[in-house]
């Protein structure tokens, strides 16, 4: 026991009852990427893990008007799957920026959100296009939207023997209109100062419906609900645009860290609202 | 401790690991394949890159458990010993490599465009090895020697 226990769980569901019977000493591992740094840099020492890379939770496939993406799945494969390049092209783009090649090889989507960082790069484009989850534990599964799981840095409404099993994002209309933009230190393995994602269905010149997602300026993934409400029914003209820039960057709560200051981060949302939905007007 | 069944370069193994092993400390330290370097230990510096059922990943943030089963190749696994690969080959003569501590990782990085995409361009082999510091060559010698070995490889 010393040297502790991994289990290979064969589903979610098995994952979820070893994580009920182990408490808080057992972790689950998909990828690797945010655990095995954290174990490296001794900043916990595993004693159980259960492993979720055979558990069938891999994969992507269309369910009506909405894609289903198993939790474990690489980001890589989401990155380059012509499901999601025509569905959900939002998403796409958003992958494309993380990190970098191997390491988007090994990170899962799920761990990704189940981390719940600030800065988690699948989630701005997931919260503008209205994500939900699955979560599967010991006792059930239950369905909870993306824009209810946050509830802090690295926390969430996940109970302790709950997993993430699956994520269903609503297919982008033909029509609709979307952008993200990424600030980093660098172009690559880079850390969001600020991510951006917004979404936006114009018919008949007007905003039929919209989203702006903020990432890395607030204690959670935000979605900026009073801006997008400002655009709606408008067209997108430069007064309601910078309307819009000004709520959604009012909507933020950043804080100073190596990466960027809070004064910072609260000018670059509103600049880089801006310049998105202005690129959507163009 | 847990026993773990692994290939490496074609070549089967069984070693003994624990909760918290590495696939890096596995191939350096139990196996003795050394292509593979400790660099940042958090995978940002890419030095300890390998192939892992063919696709590029960490070897210093996997879990070795986690490969159970799997196949891996180091550098010392792309090419028979005794001969030079095209991308090695290249690195060589356009002076890809200084110190060589990176060398190692850009090389399987390189390859692992090169399985999926033999005609890449400037910017796509940029985008490649993104995530492979070299703190020497200033990386135009070694996108040069990348794109070498792509020319060498179609003819």
């Amino acid at each position: 026991m010393a040297e502790g226990e991994f289990f290979r769980a064969a589903s979610p569901q098995e994952a979820a009852g070893l994580l009920a019977q182990h408490g808080g000493s057992a972790r689950v591992l998909a990828g690797g990427t945010d655990l095995m740094v954290a174990v490296n840099k001794r900043m916990f020492k595993p004693q159980v893990i259960i492993y979720l890379g055979d558990a069938g939770m891999s994969g992507i496939s269309q369910e009506g008007d909405a894609l289903l993406i198993g939790a474990a799945t690489p980001l890589s494969v989401i990155q380059a799957s012509p499901l999601v390049a025509d569905k959900t092209p939002l998403l796409a783009a958003a992958i494309k920026q993380m990190a970098s090649p191997a390491i988007r090889n090994a990170g899962t989507i799920g761990g990704n959100l189940a981390n719940a960082s600030p800065a988690a790069d699948t989630a701005t484009p997931l919260l503008a296009l209205g994500a939900s989850l699955k979560l599967v534990g010991a006792k059930g599964e239950r369905e909870v939207p993306l824009a209810e799981f946050f509830t802090g840095p690295g926390q969430s409404v996940l109970g302790a023997d709950e997993i993430i099993a699956q994520v269903k994002v609503p297919a982008q209309p033909a029509e609709a209109k979307w952008a993200y933009r990424k600030v980093g230190k660098r172009k690559a393995q880079s850390l969001s100062v600020v991510s951006v994602a917004v979404y936006c269905s114009i018919s008949g010149g007007q905003v039929s419906g919209a989203a702006i997602a903020l990432g890395a300026v607030a204690p959670t993934p935000l979605l900026a609900q009073d801006a997008a409400g400002l655009l709606q029914g408008k067209t997108l003209d430069e007064a309601t645009i910078a309307a819009a820039a000004k709520a959604a960057a009012e909507a933020t709560s950043p804080i100073d860290d190596a990466r960027g200051t809070a004064w910072y981060r609260k000018r670059a949302s509103e600049a880089v609202v801006k310049q998105l939905l202005t690129e959507l007007a163009g | 401790m847990h026993t773990l069944e692994l290939t490496v370069n074609g070549q089967g193994h069984k070693v003994e690991v624990g909760l918290k092993t590495t696939l890096l400390e596995v191939l350096r330290d139990k196996l003795h394949i050394t292509s593979p370097k400790v660099g940042c230990n958090t995978g940002d510096c890419g030095t300890c890159s390998v192939l892992l059922d063919g696709v590029l990943v960490r070897s210093c943030i996997t879990n070795a458990l986690s490969v159970q089963g799997k196949s891996v190749t180091t550098l010392e696994g792309i090419i028979e010993p005794g001969d030079i690969h095209p991308l090695q080959k290249a690195f060589h003569e356009n002076y890809g490599s200084q110190c060589g501590f990176c060398t190692p990782g850009m090389i399987l990085a390189s390859k692992a465009l090169l399985d999926a995409n033999p005609s890449p361009t400037r910017d796509e082999v940029k985008e490649a090895l993104s995530g492979n510091l070299c703190r020497c060559t200033g990386y135009v010698k070694i996108i040069d020697s990348v794109l070498a070995a792509a020319d060498e490889m179609k003819s």
